[in-house]
């Protein structure tokens, strides 16, 4: 029993990190039409901003601010640079896939280079160890789970109480009926662009505080839970992507209690398939 | 220069290109984007591996496995290439018709991953992140693996088995069977629309192409004698996809080309980049990467077709008959439509109470319809009064919700859109559908029923196996391009011409589907008038040979010469039927659309 509550509690914390990750990709999805697999490489090169900036000194709380920043203004670079050339000639959805592929490869190997192999980690305190009804977490992951609701929570408000919001959703619904009502689209893209790359790389940076130590490479497998509970969801549903990263995240952790932790992502892999082949559109999304 | 270097260089070029030349069938000439391809490559690997290893505890039992049966080359080879293929089958639930293709290269992408993760922490199926080693050459008992002949001999084998499924793959891809290929790759809901079995090509494609990557897999293997999950992550097919995609995708050569110079150019060009102790020992590696991730996207940006692009098939039509001045053309005896169905019962078509909704919205509402043999039936309302929505259903694209369909008498209302057309049901679409990368003539040959070619068997039994029927389809296509006077744009890619050609293209196209009842979609739309009338009198002609048409169009000039009976729909019902004449005499039609 201890041992289930134990995971629960990092699954809370596995989970609250997996929400801040998959809302912005299931966003960025939804408004700009693009699958940008190459988010995870963004949220490592966020991980490693904030290190930078830990490395010098201050608190990892203001690298966080750092790595928000250069994320939303390299995702908003990316697509300009990169993606938005590419679908304004008309290029198919399989070959914007195999371009975010690229930037992959481009992006998480940059920082290889620039950073080298090895794992590093942030220099920062934990904190003191709360126990709450056998949950045992430490001020550190609290802070982590707090972080993510209010970051829920502003996406909630954003979506449906501002006119921001209100056009992100008509732009995603259909862009053309969305311009030809007055939404400046294009900005409106661009501004997805900024919003989406700033929780990239706050989820980035509350990634590598929750694992302790990370690589270049770390995100290739976290990826894989994101697209997974974005996938649970519904692609495009930013409910949809809350509600997969609680189930996904609470799944892999809770399993880690009972098979071998190595295989504890497998669950998330089987979800992700089982979804894709029988029902694409996400269990809040509509029938086929 | 070392000979064992040539060696090593010769045998990675064979197993690299026979890779690529995999991936390029599929992704290539198919478009089945499988970003999991190097999984069929470790599994062939594995294959050959336990099947040469003997028995794990006569290896001194440092490594764990399965199988270890010790067995004598080449079926270590045979079975890797057996099991590559025979693995693709579980995958081909990702690739049916209902998934999106990008949707579906990220569930392969994702099982790659996800079987590396498990290839590297399960120890007992395979020794884990360790991987097997020690893997037996092939008759190393008898000879010598590590003399010069024996090397050079393995070099040679390697090449040449990478030359013959180059052949294969030739072979297929010149034949009917891959001209199909190509029209689902360019656009695969009109293929499914002109009766291609969708999930059967796929799932054939992603078999071949997991064959031919086991067999690389096998030999490379046996080569290196050993085989980890480090030497296949994920990320080791995007080096594969951009070989293809800078060799030129849809271009065998090209993928060859590509294997030289990605996989095989990148291994030996680092090797001449002096070693420093003073940089960080990972650099190199990672900014190979980066190169890698370059070229794609420049690539892509700057020559999307490769370097070897994709060659226009041109079909030499023979002069030996002389065609005669256009306007006497000739009256051949040519046959449009499908005689069951001109001599079929009186009613072809016949809808009861068909309904469709899209998320809350009624689109079509009870719509019960029939429609008489030899008439041009028009369906005419106005915009979202769910003429295309109906028309998708009666071709099978989309579901109806509920209600049924009959054609000449056979309900189909469950029957899947391939099976519809095979029935001699098809469709055309509203927005211009032809196959771009295809020419003219191959937009028309690609939707020929019953080509003997046009199967993986018949494209593998060879050009003399299916030439007889290629020629018949040959001289029926002339005859159509005649009639619709398109002849001399048969060898143009379809993508390259205007749009009231494309719209003929179409037409024609669906023709030589030999359907009993054509569903046509606003062919006239943005058509010259004067073109558009010409496809009206070839359309009533049509009629009079005994073909069925029910065609949506906007234009009431067009249905006032043409169609009779015309029929209107508004909010998803049907409200009224008759003549043209009769339909201007009505209230409500004049009110829901003539007055507009």
């Amino acid at each position: 029993m201890a041992l289930f509550l134990a995971s629960v509690g990092f699954g809370l914390v596995t989970a609250s990190v997996l929400a801040i990750a998959a809302v912005g990709f299931t966003l960025q999805f939804g408004v700009t039409d693009v699958l940008n697999l190459a988010y995870g490489a963004i949220m490592i090169a966020g991980a490693y901003v904030a290190y930078v900036v830990n490395q010098a000194g201050l608190s990892v709380w203001i690298g966080l601010v750092a790595a928000l920043a250069v994320c939303s203004a390299g995702s908003v670079l990316l697509n300009s640079g990169v993606y938005a050339p590419f679908q304004r000639r008309g290029t198919s959805p399989i070959t914007m896939v195999i371009v975010s592929l690229g930037m992959t490869l481009i992006i998480e190997f940059g920082v290889e280079a620039v950073a080298g192999g090895t794992s590093v980690s942030y220099t920062m305190a934990q904190g003191r160890t709360v126990q709450a009804g056998g949950l045992a977490l430490t001020a550190v992951q609290l802070a982590v789970i707090a972080l993510s609701l209010v970051v829920m929570a502003g996406v909630h408000a954003l979506l449906r109480y501002t006119k921001l919001g209100k056009a992100m959703r008509a732009t995603a619904a259909n862009r053309t009926l969305a311009r030809n009502c007055g939404i400046r689209t294009g900005r409106i893209i661009t501004v997805t662009w900024a919003l989406t790359g700033a929780l990239c790389g706050l989820a980035g940076v509350v990634f590598a505080i929750d694992s302790g130590s990370f690589n270049p490479t770390s995100t290739d497998i976290f990826l894989v839970l994101i697209l997974a509970a974005v996938f649970l969801g519904g692609p495009g549903q930013a409910y949809g992507a809350m509600l997969g990263a609680v189930i996904i995240g609470l799944a892999t952790e809770v399993s880690a209690a009972f098979i071998p932790a190595d295989y504890k992502y497998v669950i998330a892999f089987v979800v992700l398939l089982a979804m894709l082949g029988l029902r694409p559109t996400g269990l809040l999304g509509a029938a086929q | 220069m070392n000979t064992f270097y040539v060696i090593n260089l010769l045998i990675y070029a064979g197993v690299d290109a026979m890779a690529c030349l995999g991936l390029s069938q599929q992704f290539g000439i198919a478009g089945v984007t499988n970003f999991g391809f190097i999984i069929f490559q470790a599994a062939g690997g594995y294959a050959a591996a336990i099947l040469a290893l003997p028995p794990k505890s006569a290896n001194g039992g440092f490594q764990s496995y399965i199988g270890g049966w010790n067995l004598p080359f080449p079926v270590p080879w045979i079975g890797a290439a057996i099991v590559g293929g025979v693995i693709a089958l579980p995958f081909t639930f990702l690739v049916g018709r209902r998934l999106r293709g990008d949707f579906a290269a990220v569930g392969l992408l994702v099982t790659a991953v996800l079987l590396n993760l498990l290839a590297t922490n399960y120890v007992p199926l395979l020794n884990g992140d360790a991987g097997l080693s020690l893997i037996p050459q092939p008759l190393q008992s008898r000879y010598s693996p590590q003399s010069a002949a024996y090397q050079w001999t393995f070099a040679l084998v390697a090449v040449v088995l990478c030359a013959l499924v180059y052949l294969f793959v030739r072979r297929i891809t010149e034949s009917p069977y891959g001209r199909t290929l190509r029209a689902m790759r360019d656009n695969d809901v009109v293929a499914d629309s002109l009766g291609k079995n969708l999930l059967s090509l796929r799932t054939g494609m992603l078999v071949l192409g997991g064959a031919i990557a086991g067999l690389s897999g096998g030999i490379l293997v046996s080569y290196v004698t050993t085989w980890s999950p480090a030497a296949w992550g994920y990320a080791e097919t995007v080096v594969l996809f951009a070989a293809v995609i800078i060799g030129g995708a849809g271009n065998h050569l090209g993928a060859v080309l590509g294997a030289i110079l990605v996989p095989v150019g990148f291994e030996e060009v680092t090797r001449f980049i002096p070693t420093s102790n003073s940089l960080p020992p990972n650099l190199i590696p990672s900014l190979e990467w980066v190169a890698i991730g370059l070229l794609i996207v420049v690539f892509l940006w700057a020559r999307p077709q490769g370097i070897l692009p994709e060659r226009k098939r041109v079909i030499t039509l023979p002069q030996a008959a002389p065609a005669p001045a256009a306007v006497a053309a000739p009256q051949a005896p040519l046959t449009l439509v499908r005689p069951a169905a001109a001599a079929g019962p009186e009613i072809v078509l016949e809808t009861a109470g068909l309904t469709r909704d899209f998320g809350g919205v009624r689109a079509v509402d009870g719509v019960s319809l029939s429609v008489r043999r030899g008439t041009l039936t028009g369906l005419i309302g106005p915009n979202g009064a769910g003429k295309s929505t109906l028309l998708a259903m009666l071709a099978g694209t989309l579901r109806p919700a509920s209600g049924t369909i009959a054609y000449l008498g056979q309900d189909i209302t469950g029957t899947p859109a391939f099976r519809r057309a095979r029935l001699g049901l098809v469709r055309t679409f509203q927005l211009a559908s032809e196959f771009k990368r295809l020419t003219v003539m191959e937009n028309l040959l690609s939707a020929v029923p019953a080509n003997r070619g046009d199967s993986l068997r018949g494209a593998v039994a060879g050009r003399r196996y299916w030439a007889g029927d290629e020629a018949a389809a040959i001289a029926r296509a002339r005859l159509v391009l005649r009639r619709f006077g398109l002849e001399d744009f048969a060898n143009h890619y379809a993508g390259d011409l205007s749009g009231g050609q494309r719209r003929l293209v179409e037409i024609m196209r669906a023709l030589m589907a030999e359907p009993g009842m054509l569903l046509l979609d606003e062919p006239m739309a943005g058509v010259h008038p004067n073109l558009a009338r010409r496809i009206g009198h070839e359309l009533t002609a049509l009629c009079r040979e005994g073909m069925t048409i029910l065609m949506v169009e906007h234009e009431l000039a067009i249905m006032d010469e043409f169609c009779d009976p015309v029929v209107v729909m508004a909010d998803g019902a049907v409200l009224a039927q008759g003549t043209m004449a009769q339909l201007r005499g009505r209230r409500e039609v004049v009110e829901a659309y003539l007055a507009g």
